[in-house]
């Protein structure tokens, strides 16, 4: 079953390819006449050639008899030198257009999948697709396309012009050359799939190489880092033995075109040389032959280098292929928004009635959520996995309810501005991500007009100074990818500055604030926030309880439903699923 | 800068050498392949003049010697093409599966003090792409300029002896249009091509933070600003690009037209020797064809060129990673590890970089074999350094750390290591199934063995649901298990090494209190003849496992004290 589902893939990648293909058949096309007219010239040149030696040699004609003749070649030249530079141009800014292209639509799937489709593992490939993927896709347009098409259009030529001047050399090239094609595809089509095989096995070969490369300590802690550079060596070694058993049948094509090639050159050349020796053809209309002969095989040659750049190609296409509907046209969406309404003024007032929600292809997550939310601090309990993000992703707009609505001050949440909306929400998520900026910019990335004065206060509230000032430039440090050089903690610390800096919003959602701090950190943290939820609305997600008790009133999720509500205190007396809870994680 | 380092270029050499007959072989066979190509116009050029002139003047001639050198040749060219492929590939395989395993053997002792720094996935695949262009220096450079060089010097050697005063300017016009033209393209292209490079990182890193963090984009409501960034950025790009291309266009086409106006200017001496005799006309037009096809051999020279550049630019990157010095030095007379080590820091000072703060500052900790310690501190305070020194995966700067009576300095760190098993907060899973994840650390582990530590470490019912079982592909860096079953899978390996310490750091970061209360209670189990440091800050059935708590804050040891004394007093603070 998996190969045919390969092959399927392989199929669609190619077609995609195809279908790319034909968008910029304009530029193609004038790109391939341009280099047709370059076979032309190129044959004309050659005439040239043969005719200046067949001259002198021959005629012995004087050199002022040939001025026409010199002044041509020197022409000739150039503009053939001319026109293979406008050709090349041309396919080259066709296939940054098919770039550009690809990149804004991958950027709009971005924007389609959401954030939910984009947490999912499945964004792994598009991050690799849209960030290398398509520099990879580019030279199967830029220099693959244009030499397949000059593998056939230069020999036909060529073919047709050695026909008239001597059609014996003429019938010689026409027998050998759709040999070749004929015997690369008998040969080819099995290397083909052999050598993608290859490809495959050794992209996998260089993934495994970078896995364990970024584990090294790991392997070191398990003792395993000296067996594992053997498995390397060995694994390359059979590789390299499973490949050499394939490559000895894949070379056969090249060596089937090399043979013909150079077999039919010498068969023509000695053709030539007999006919010549019994005066049955002129020697210019020989030389002609003989200078052209070798064009005829070039570009064939060249081609067969080429099959790289298609197959790196096709690879990453497929590669793309892997995040549902990548290649879809996106629906037309937007439609259905009626009307954006403003969320008002007011404290938000948030209502949950009867939410259903699943991931895609999942169980049921939350299964008729009630809940009412309002000014004052509210602790999401609930076992891992209980549903109490997504309840966060709702208030932000990234998951939509399946069946209920959200209301908010008695508005339903599906007709709200969604980018005025979230200019009231301060958010702290559960894995914050650090921006490749330096660490004032990650920070003014959730108000980009805060001043100095505010940013230190958000700095020394969230207890990220202390990080700020170990940094080598200060605040101006570049954090580069993944937070380089930060822990758990600071990572946190960074996420609840930018909370903090987002002064006006009057609803916070915080998913687990303080699951990375030490217990003083995370008092101080809790203080904080038991301070501001005096005049917003706090959500907050939380494991620890601690930080549980000093909320005013205590939602536990269980079961995808609110089985519980009410004053911490009080919740922990009446002995239910809450006491449970935090009987677990009760100290000592 | 232009011109190849010699120094890097004889490193690479000499590290490609284990394979040198194959090099050799492989080279001299593309060599003959191309040189016979060249022998086949050549001499087919000459046979069809002398048999025009035979005939013109019904001259006798030998033409058995001519017709069968040309067909020889031919099927010469044809098998020297196919063993030139061939064995090319071979010695390029070969070079791969020993250098990627070379660098690896390289980095071992460095990691992680000296290559933390590139140690996230973009500089990872840089590294990648760097022992790439290593693997393919051969089949990419040596061969074409082995190939080019060959042809100069036999046309040129031929032009000597028959048509001397063409060939200086045959040769500057090889010289020019091989090398000195690509040189210039390189130059010219050179500010493009640096801000394309750039240009193209920074959009990565826009891009990344793009798919990264959109929900916080979002939510900041900078998410279609980040997306025209973007949008301009790859404009930006194209435009560098486009211009980095049509000067590469432009010195090829010159080039083409160099060798066009080479042939021109071999023809137009030779036409005047004939005319004075010196030359005769078959070799005339052999000549000819000889320059066509010598520029032929020299077309893919510019390429070559560039992937010297492209290799070099790597190599020195590569270089100079291998060429760290371990900071950690192994005993050239390792002492042996006692079997039921105690540990024992004395004045341990440690810090990870000069003149930042220190992470261990004067640490004194004696931890006696079988027992349990808990070690708890803010973030920060050094509780994982302790592991870092401990391993001997960092030198100390002062102090020292003695195991089982022998201070680390006369151990080796594998040894060491084998007797401490860790779970580190950046422990990592391999993108590999989950049985072949288990034996990395125990490679002789039984089905019962695994089987008891997947039951230690709550893992069992993971297990059973899982379709595909114990060849579950962990995805990359454990991408495919969530954060819980990626600490417990990391703490079942640990559990597989069956070393007499045991250093767990944080082993319940991700899990539900309840899970987490049932993995204490069976490491209490297993880790019954063991030593056992935990760092934690969970402080929920502690009590259960460790006997004694070490508080740490600054890099110092604050207080020792006994479990239930310091659970008492913080339960008393809240």
């Amino acid at each position: 079953m998996p190969p045919v589902r390969l092959d399927v893939r392989f199929m669609q990648a190619a077609e995609w390819l195809h279908a790319e293909a034909r968008r910029i058949r304009k530029p193609l096309l004038l790109s391939a006449g341009l280099t047709a007219l370059q076979a032309l010239l190129l044959v004309v040149q050659a005439w040239v050639l043969a005719e200046i030696l067949s001259v002198s040699l021959w005629d012995h004609a004087p050199w002022s008899s040939l001025w026409r003749q010199w002044l041509s070649l020197f022409l000739l030249a150039s503009v053939r030198a001319m026109l293979q530079m406008r050709a090349r141009g041309i396919a080259f800014d066709a296939s940054q257009d098919v770039g550009a292209r690809l990149r804004m639509h991958l950027l709009s799937r971005v924007q389609a999948l959401g954030v939910l489709g984009l947490r999912s593992q499945a964004s792994g490939a598009l991050i690799t697709g849209l960030v290398d993927g398509v520099d990879t896709v580019l030279p199967y347009f830029a220099r693959y396309l244009p030499g397949a098409i000059t593998a056939v259009l230069v020999p036909t030529i060529v073919i047709a012009c050695t026909l008239p001047a001597d059609w014996i050399s003429g019938v010689v090239l026409i027998l050998s050359a759709p040999m070749i094609p004929l015997f690369m595809v008998l040969v080819g089509n099995a290397a083909e799939r052999a050598s993608h095989e290859r490809f495959d096995q050794l992209r996998r070969l260089g993934r495994s190489f970078v896995d364990v490369l970024g584990g090294l300590t790991t392997l070191r802690q398990l003792g395993a880092a000296w067996r594992v550079a053997d498995q390397l060596e060995s694994e390359g070694e059979d590789y390299r033995r499973l490949s050499m058993q394939v490559l000895r049948i894949a070379f056969l094509s090249s060596l089937v075109l090399e043979f013909f090639a150079t077999v039919s050159i010498a068969v023509v050349a000695v053709l030539i040389g007999f006919r010549l020796l019994w005066g049955e053809i002129h020697f210019q209309e020989g030389m002609f032959v003989l200078l052209l002969a070798p064009e005829l095989y070039l570009p064939l040659r060249a081609l067969g280098g080429l099959r790289h750049a298609r197959m790196e190609a096709v690879a990453a296409i497929q590669g793309l292929q892997t995040v549902d509907g990548v290649f879809a046209t996106p629906a037309t969406a937007g439609t259905e928004t009626v009307q954006c309404v403003h969320s008002g003024a007011e404290l938000p007032e948030i209502e949950f009635r009867g939410v259903r929600f699943a991931h895609a292809g999942r169980p049921l997550l939350l299964d008729g959520i009630d809940l009412q939310i309002g000014r004052g601090l509210i602790a999401l309990v609930g076992e891992s996995g209980s549903g109490k993000s997504t309840l966060l992703d709702m208030l932000l707009g990234f998951a939509t309810p399946m069946t209920g609505k959200i209301l908010v001050n008695g508005v339903d949440f599906q007709t709200l501005d969604m980018f005025q909306w979230r200019a009231r929400v301060a958010w702290v998520p559960q894995q914050p991500h650090v921006f490749d900026l330096s660490l004032r910019e990650n920070l003014l990335l959730a108000d980009p007009g805060a001043g100095s004065d505010r940013l230190d206060r958000a700095l020394a509230d969230s207890g990220l100074d202390a990080v700020a000032s170990r940094l080598p430039s200060g605040m101006d440090t570049r954090l580069g990818e993944n937070g380089l050089g930060l822990s758990g903690g600071e990572l946190q610390r960074l996420a609840l500055a930018r909370a903090l800096l987002r002064e006006s919003a009057d609803l916070w959602l915080f998913d687990e604030p303080t699951a990375h701090l030490d217990a003083e950190s995370a008092r101080s943290i809790g203080r904080l926030i038991r301070a501001a939820a005096a005049s917003r609305t706090v959500l907050m997600v939380a494991h620890r309880l601690d930080a549980v008790m000093t909320a005013d009133r205590v939602v536990v999720l269980h079961g995808g439903k609110v089985v519980e509500s009410g004053a911490p205190r009080a919740l922990l007396k009446s002995g239910g699923r809450f006491a449970v809870l935090a009987g677990t994680e009760m100290m000592g | 800068m232009i011109w190849p380092q010699s120094s890097v270029f004889r490193r690479l050499f000499d590290l490609l050498g284990v394979h040198r007959a194959w090099l050799w072989a492989g080279a001299a066979l593309a060599v003959s392949a191309t040189l016979s190509g060249i022998a086949l116009m050549a001499v087919s050029g000459w046979f069809i003049t002398a048999m025009a002139l035979a005939g013109a003047s019904a001259m006798a001639i030998n033409y058995f010697t001519p017709a069968a050198v040309i067909r020889g040749l031919a099927i010469v060219r044809s098998g020297a093409r196919y063993g030139d492929r061939l064995i090319t590939h071979e010695a390029t395989l070969r070079t791969l599966a020993s250098l990627r395993a070379w660098l690896f053997r390289r980095l071992i002792p460095l990691a992680p003090d000296q290559i933390s720094m590139w140690r996230t996935g973009e500089l990872m695949a840089r590294l990648r792409s760097d022992v790439d262009a290593l693997e393919h220096f051969y089949l990419s450079v040596l061969v074409p300029t082995a190939v080019a060089v060959a042809a100069t010097i036999l046309v040129s050697s031929l032009m000597a002896a028959t048509l001397p005063t063409a060939l200086p300017v045959l040769v500057a016009i090889a010289v020019l249009a091989g090398l000195i033209l690509p040189l210039w393209a390189k130059r010219a292209a050179a500010e493009d091509a640096t801000a394309a490079v750039a240009t193209s990182s920074r959009l990565r890193g826009l891009m990344l933070d793009l798919l990264r963090g959109y929900g916080e984009l979002l939510a900041c409501g900078a998410a279609s600003g980040q997306a025209e960034r973007i949008k301009l950025l790859d404009g930006r790009l194209a435009v560098h690009r486009r211009h980095v291309e049509r000067i590469q266009a432009l010195g090829s086409a010159i080039s083409g037209m160099l060798a066009q106006l080479a042939v021109i200017f071999v023809l137009s001496i030779g036409l005047v020797a004939v005319r004075s005799g010196a030359l005769s006309s078959p070799l005339l037009t052999m000549l000819v064809l000889l320059s066509v096809t010598l520029f032929e051999s020299l077309a893919t020279l510019p390429e070559a060129l560039a992937h010297w550049h492209a290799t070099q630019a790597s190599a020195e990157r590569v270089f100079q990673i291998v060429d760290s010095e371990p900071k950690v030095r192994e005993p050239a007379e390792p002492a042996v590890v006692a079997s039921m080590p105690d540990i024992r820091f004395e004045k341990v000072r440690m810090r990870y970089a000069n003149e930042t703060f220190w992470a261990l500052d004067g640490v004194d900790l004696e931890v006696r074999a079988g027992s349990r310690v808990a070690v708890v501190g803010a973030s920060g305070a050094g509780k994982s350094s302790l592991i870092n020194v401990l391993q001997k995966l960092y030198l100390p700067q002062s102090g020292r750390v003695i195991l089982g009576g022998k201070p680390l300095d006369q151990l080796r760190g594998d040894d060491v290591r084998r007797k401490i098993a860790v779970i580190a907060q950046q422990t990592t899973l391999f993108d590999r199934s989950l049985l072949e994840n288990f034996l990395l650390a125990a490679p002789e582990a039984s089905d019962a063995q695994i089987h008891r530590a997947v039951r230690v470490a709550q893992l069992d019912d993971f297990v059973a649901a899982l379709p595909l079982g114990y060849d579950t592909v962990l995805g990359d860096g454990g991408s495919a298990v969530s954060g819980g079953e990626a600490r417990r899978i990391a703490i079942a390996r640990a559990l597989l090494q069956d070393a007499p310490v045991l250093l767990l750091d944080e082993p319940t970061e991700g899990l539900d209190a309840r899970t987490a209360d049932s993995l204490y209670a069976s490491l209490n189990e297993a880790a019954k003849s063991r030593t056992l440091l935990l760092i934690t800050h969970r402080l929920g059935g502690l009590a259960r496992l460790v006997d004694e708590v070490v508080v740490m804050g600054f890099g110092r040891i604050i207080e020792r004290l006994p479990v239930a004394d310091y659970l008492a007093r913080e339960a008393a603070q809240f």
